[in-house]
């Protein structure tokens, strides 16, 4: 009976021990989580702080707190030209994020549940602008749509139709983004619809509802986590895009909050203590609307990956399918192959004079010109070198970490988790011109060096797209239930067992699908690259900005073509090893 | 003596007279053989500009024509990030450049301390006017001129007052005063030459405004503007290449500005940049500049000038770098406002 008592007691008291073990364990963890958090996003968002609030240069200046007043910041909330800018960018991420849900819904639906021909070449056309950096999308659409020059109105003219278009406009902006940036809310749908039950949806339909309501009633209400995360995130990553609206907005000085942050720290001499005030505004704004994405969710259910295995349905289009895939060539034909042409053309043809389409078609105005003084550069070559190695480091590491910060936030009750998820987000409000300024006066100091190599390029991009690649993981984790993971700890694993038998393989699709975004995000960073490249350390990005800067629509145009057939190079390879992995998980996702 | 021997006499001065003005010559002083020497040991350094890259990789292939043993590295930036790149560097203690070369001798200025004192071997032949201090020299001169489109203006000005004329309205370009030294300079001397009112004429023709010369040339070429000031370099390199563009020198004056271009105390590679610079600074480096590049010099004695540039027709204007320092806030803010350039 002693005995007996004893040994529970023994039992109680080291599983107390165990439980105490574990509670230190979770703190170290989530201290771990936090110190990388403090290192990566809030002291270099303190020194932007402290920026916006004086006007001095923390490092040049010393980190002190004697100027402090927020007279910079009243005197930019006043001036009303940075009120138009927030209003038209208000207006342009808005009206482009419409256009963004409304294609990459559509196609997402069109790509995975119905029987639509060449559905995977509809799949690939929506993901392919995400190949297209900003500035080469900008440079693009206004070799096509400039109301002077532009080759969509020199075709009009040829066809003696009285149409013009003016991409030099809000509305201009508008469509261009919302093509743009419709990739972001088709990966997040598209995996949803895949990944959804479809028992739902029959049994709205046996209780009678039509195709059409079922979708409206029953699909897209069950995705509206994917579909809220790619709305918002296509509308952040736009209020934070420079290369569009600098190429077309300029010319009829439409301001955003990012082409005029651009301009303050290019003035002569420049105002970065004003930009700074500026970016948080954009702050204030992304704040919100993360804010309100958490107010949406909150309290309700989304999970659909159960433990019981099925397949997600196609629906039978019938004739209509003709319909919707016209519609996805089409969408083709707008978002990749005119914008391709155009760029081919400015990248062979000598100069970018056309005066009319036959001259367009005049071959001796082409040549390799462009494409030989690219290779020519020295630079070229080794920007190419740093930005692809840049860009493994970014994916690897920052995908590990996304994961631990992901799986930490939505898997687990530990305390502070939510700080975590919080701290993650807030790198999306700033945009990368400005915090590329804080991580230099952030970093610069680090002992052991950090400065003038690859990884502050590195740090820079795992800290800036932290957002994207937690919230893209999101997803995945929050569509495996926990009974999957009470499966596996019910059997005896631990939990980073369960982690590797059950989360893992179950989220690989997402994980891979998380590090080619973060892959592809950095490889067309721009902002903090800026401030952060040394004479070494030089990437791609940056020498496209050099050769738009220069002056040279040819030569960029070259190097674009050279960086697009790059990516598409490296991510195909990616693409194709995943899937001889996994069997389709990346394809399926990146599709 | 026999008229043979007279015109060899002729012939070896007037080739004598020739040689003098070829514009560099190979047994120009560049540098001591121990400086060279240590330059090649050194083997590499690193440049910070706010010249544009290609334009300066060509400066640097030419350099390595002479000196292949010596790599340049280089950081191109805009005026205000290199400014804030070299402030936030130097603070660090991580200065990286051996030489920074910058195009607003006032923003370099108070910068002066954190350079050495050099001075290239011929720093005599040099216009004080360009110099503002004995660390900085005038590595480039960039002159303005303007430029247009031949399939477009069939009637090109003649005179920067023609700029302004009604017929063409909606066809000019401009780039911002905010951008940086080259421009401040150019919009100095339309208001201290070319009368108060100019300004207000010339926004009376409804330019487009850029941020730089390089995107406002390249609008040139493809017809998006017609006309327009631009730095000569911006519209040269193209015009070689069989661009639609030609220039003009006005009879008024053309604005030229000096950048201010110094060698750091902290350089790792000080040889190497000395060298650099002296090569640059030389009558055969400036001769490249000019020729290859449509820069003009602030050599007191122009070895070559650039093509379509006549000194004896064009005024080169300097600015008064006193008032250089002190109009700018006051005279940008007015400008801003008469074209409605919205800060």
């Amino acid at each position: 009976m002693d005995g007996q008592v004893i040994g529970r007691r023994i039992e109680a008291a080291q599983s107390g021990i165990e439980g105490k073990r574990r509670d230190v364990m979770a703190s170290v963890w989530v201290a771990f989580l936090l110190a990388i958090l403090g290192f990566l996003v809030i002291y270099p968002v303190l020194t932007l702080l402290l920026g916006a609030l004086t006007d001095t240069n923390p490092v040049v200046d010393g980190l002190s707190l004697k100027h402090l007043s927020i007279a910079n910041f009243l005197t930019v909330v006043a001036n009303p030209n940075v009120g138009e800018a927030l209003l038209n960018t208000l207006i342009v991420c808005g009206g482009g994020t419409v256009i963004a849900v409304a294609i990459g819904l559509l196609f997402s639906w069109v790509v995975v549940r119905t029987n639509t021909p060449l559905r995977g070449l509809i799949a690939a056309a929506s993901i392919l602008p995400l190949f297209a950096p900003p500035l080469v999308a900008g440079v693009a659409w206004s070799i096509l749509g400039s109301p002077k020059t532009g080759l969509i109105n020199t075709a009009f003219k040829w066809a003696g139709v009285d149409w013009h278009v003016n991409f030099y406009s809000l509305s201009g902006l508008i469509f261009v983004f919302g093509i743009y940036y419709a990739p972001y809310v088709y990966m997040f749908t598209s995996s949803a619809l895949r990944n959804m039950d479809p028992s739902l949806e029959e049994a709205a339909e046996i209780s009678g509802a039509s195709a059409f309501s079922t979708l409206f009633s029953v699909t897209f209400p069950l995705i509206m986590p994917a579909i809220v995360s790619g709305m918002l995130l296509s509308f952040i990553v736009m209020l934070g895009i420079y290369g569009v609206p600098a190429v077309l907005g300029a010319p009829s000085n439409i301001n955003v909050l990012t082409t005029y942050i651009f301009k303050l720290t290019n003035w002569s001499p420049p105002l970065y203590n004003t930009a700074a005030s500026v970016a948080i505004i954009l702050m204030v704004v992304t704040g919100l609307l993360v804010f309100l994405q958490q107010m949406v969710l909150s309290g309700r259910s989304y999970t659909t990956v159960a433990g019981k295995a099925f397949r997600p349905r196609t629906l039978q289009l019938g004739r209509w399918r003709w319909f919707t895939f016209v519609l996805g060539l089409t969408y083709l034909l707008v978002v990749v192959i005119l914008p391709m042409l155009a760029l081919i053309v400015a990248a062979f043809r000598k100069f970018m004079f056309i005066r009319d389409v036959n001259a367009l078609f005049d071959m001796r105005a082409y040549s390799l010109m462009h494409f030989n003084a690219v290779f020519d550069n020295p630079l070229t070559m080794r920007s190419i070198y740093n930005a692809v190695e840049v860009g493994i480091i970014t994916a690897l590491v920052g995908g590990t970490l996304a994961f631990a910060l992901g799986y930490t936030i939505h898997r687990t009750r530990l305390p502070g988790r939510r700080a975590i998820d919080l701290i993650s987000t807030v790198p999306i409000a700033i945009p990368g011109l400005v915090v590329g300024v804080a991580y230099l006066w952030a970093w610069i100091g680090v002992p052991g060096g950090l400065y003038g190599t690859i990884w502050i390029l590195a740090l820079a991009f795992i800290a800036r797209f932290m957002p994207d690649t937690v919230k893209s993981l999101s997803t995945s984790f929050l569509q495996i239930h926990r009974e999957l993971e009470e499966a596996a700890w019910v059997c005896g694993k631990g939990v980073l067992g369960t982690i590797a038998s059950v989360v893992l393989p179950l989220a690989r699709p997402g994980v891979i699908a998380s590090m080619t975004l973060l892959f592809v995000l950095s490889i067309r960073e721009l902002g903090s690259s800026l401030f952060l490249y040394t004479s070494d350390t030089m990437v791609m990005s940056v020498l496209l900005l050099d050769y738009y800067e220069g002056g040279n629509v040819g030569k960029t145009a070259a190097f674009s073509l050279v960086q697009m057939v790059l990516l598409g190079v490296l991510i195909g390879g990616a693409h194709w090893l995943a899937r001889s992995a996994s069997q389709g998980g990346i394809a399926q996702r990146i599709k | 003596m026999s008229r043979t021997f007279i015109s060899a006499i002729v012939g070896i001065a007037s080739f004598g007279l020739a040689l003098a003005g070829v514009p560099a010559r190979a047994d120009e002083n560049i540098g001591s053989p121990e400086l060279i020497a240590a330059a090649k040991a050194e083997g590499k350094m690193i440049l910070y500009t706010a010249n544009y890259a290609e334009v300066e990789q060509d400066v640097i292939k030419e350099f390595n024509k002479r000196f292949p043993e010596i790599k340049i590295e280089m950081v191109r930036a805009p005026g205000g990030q290199l400014i804030t790149r070299v402030k936030t560097e130097a603070a660090a203690g991580k200065l990286i450049a051996d030489i920074v070369d910058h195009s607003d001798r006032a923003l370099m200025l108070p910068l002066a301390d954190l350079f050495q004192d050099y001075a290239p071997p011929n720093a005599a032949d040099y216009d004080p006017a360009s110099l503002v201090s004995p660390k900085y020299w005038p590595r480039i001169t960039a002159v303005w001129s303007i430029a247009y489109n031949t399939e477009i203006i069939k009637e090109p000005p003649k005179t920067w007052m023609d700029l302004t004329k009604p017929q063409y309205d909606k066809l000019t370009g401009q780039v911002f005063a905010q951008s940086g030294g080259t421009t401040w300079t150019r919009i100095m001397f339309e208001r201290q030459v070319l009368g108060e009112d100019y300004w207000a004429k010339q926004a009376a023709t409804h330019p487009i405004l850029y941020p730089s010369g390089a995107p406002m040339s390249d609008a040139l070429v493809r017809g998006e503007i017609g006309l327009g000031p631009l730095l000569y370099n911006a519209v040269y390199p193209k015009q070689k290449d069989g661009a639609p563009l030609k220039v003009v020198f006005p009879p008024e004056g053309v604005p030229a500005n000096p950048y201010a271009t110094g060698i750091p105390k902290t350089a790792a590679h000080p040889n190497a940049a000395k060298l650099y610079l002296n090569w640059c600074l030389s009558r055969e480096g400036q001769s490249f500049m000019i020729k290859e590049q449509g820069n003009l010099t602030s050599l007191k004695v122009a070895p070559v000038y650039p093509e379509g540039f006549d000194p004896k027709v064009e005024k080169v204007w300097y600015p008064n770098f006193d008032q250089y320092v002190k109009l700018h806030g006051a005279w940008v803010a007015d400008w801003d406002k008469t074209f409605g350039y919205r800060q």
